[in-house]
């Protein structure tokens, strides 16, 4: 019998966390914690003369907000035992200094299938990342993976 | 003129591969002297990739590109060549529960041919459950060599094989660019479209064969005598 679920869950948006205020500090430490030193991502001025007209953050600074509260109640589950089993990011559009980041999340895909080890089913949380213009600046896919 | 394929493989179509289609195409370019390719055959996972059209790479790159699909099924995974809608209509592919003697044959009968792959990996192939059920009728062929196996899993296949009998295609289960091809099936007839493939799976002459590289020996160590 394939994994039972509610199809209503897919595509319902049950997270919307609060506007986070991105500076230009916020990127250059990040910039120094993962060693990027892109003057694009790390210097003002020579930014300004770059593709993007000014300062913006590295891509992978997208995966540095934090879902909500609650976000693990909303992850629906099958089985007792399971892991995160990866995140897949997709970059829209720059995150640039004076951005507000907000994060939407609903259920993208649950799917089953079989390996080696057994079954599992596989939950994929879509949280797409949008600055306060309502443009999507990025899509961050949790998979997580329980046993069946 | 005889074709070189590697009969399974995954694109990003598949939710576990990072693979595009044309770094594929790219890589079988620049190692065509290791891993001597015609083409590739897309056995997407659970799914068939009608939607994508990759007229445009075989000509950029002179390598066939066929679309197929592997299915989970009660006797382990199984790739399924020449879908069709008929096909598509009487079998669910995202049921990880199908019935392995009605895909084979209603497959056959529909104008396509099922190929149980990896039959030697624990749960998913057929050689544990031919431990506990009785063989599949009407198997033509079986993937004995597969680009992913771990130690052993081959070997039991091989064993599989003369028993039953099957012919035997080889695929490199590609999830990653770098690994495409390490196994292939050379057929003895030119293939260009999947009617060509299935017409030859059911009927024509093919191997297996591996382009895997060799391990080299490690040396072994040397005494010397203390003087």
């Amino acid at each position: 019998m394939a994994v039972q679920y509610d199809p209503a869950l897919i595509g319902r948006v049950f997270e919307e966390t609060e506007p986070v205020p991105v500076t230009a500090e916020q990127i250059k430490a990040f910039c120094r914690a993962i060693d990027e030193t892109n003057p694009l991502f790390t210097d003002e001025a020579a930014a300004s003369a770059g593709a993007n007209g000014g300062l913006v953050a590295p891509p992978s600074f997208a995966v540095t907000f934090r879902n909500g509260r609650d976000f693990f109640k909303h992850v629906p589950r099958f089985g007792t035992r399971g892991f995160d089993a990866g995140k897949d990011v997709e970059f829209v559009a720059p995150i640039r200094p004076g951005d507000k980041i907000r994060l939407a999340s609903h259920v993208k895909e649950i799917y089953e299938k079989t390996g080696r080890s057994g079954s599992m089913v596989f939950v994929v949380i879509r949280s797409t990342l949008s600055n306060q213009n309502d443009e999507v600046v990025a899509h961050i896919d949790h998979r997580f993976m329980s046993r069946t | 003129m005889a074709t070189t394929l590697d009969l399974h493989c995954h694109s990003e179509a598949s939710e576990d591969s990072r693979a595009p289609v044309e770094a594929y195409l790219n890589w079988i370019k620049l190692r065509r002297h290791e891993r001597p390719l015609d083409g590739i055959v897309l056995t997407e996972h659970r799914q068939f990739n009608r939607a994508a059209d990759y007229r445009a790479l075989e000509d950029k790159f002179g390598i066939v590109v066929l679309k197929a699909s592997e299915v989970e099924t009660d006797y382990g995974h199984v790739l399924v060549f020449g879908v069709n809608d008929d096909i598509l209509r009487r079998f669910d592919f995202s049921n990880v529960r199908l019935n392995a003697q009605e895909l084979i044959d209603g497959v056959a009968e529909m104008g396509g041919v099922a190929v149980p792959c990896h039959p030697g990996r624990p749960n998913v192939g057929l050689c544990e459950h031919y431990e506990k059920k009785p063989p599949l009728e009407n198997v033509l062929a079986v993937e004995l060599l597969n680009g992913g196996s771990r130690k052993g899993e081959n070997e039991r296949t091989e064993l599989l094989v003369t028993r039953h009998g099957y012919r035997t295609t080889g695929g490199s289960d590609s999830h990653l660019v770098s690994l495409i091809g390490l196994c292939a099936t050379r057929f003895e007839a030119d293939i260009r479209t999947i009617e060509d493939l299935v017409r030859e799976l059911k009927g024509g002459r093919y191997e297996a064969v591996d382009f895997r590289p060799r391990r080299k020996a490690i040396p072994r160590a040397v005494h010397v005598e203390a003087r």
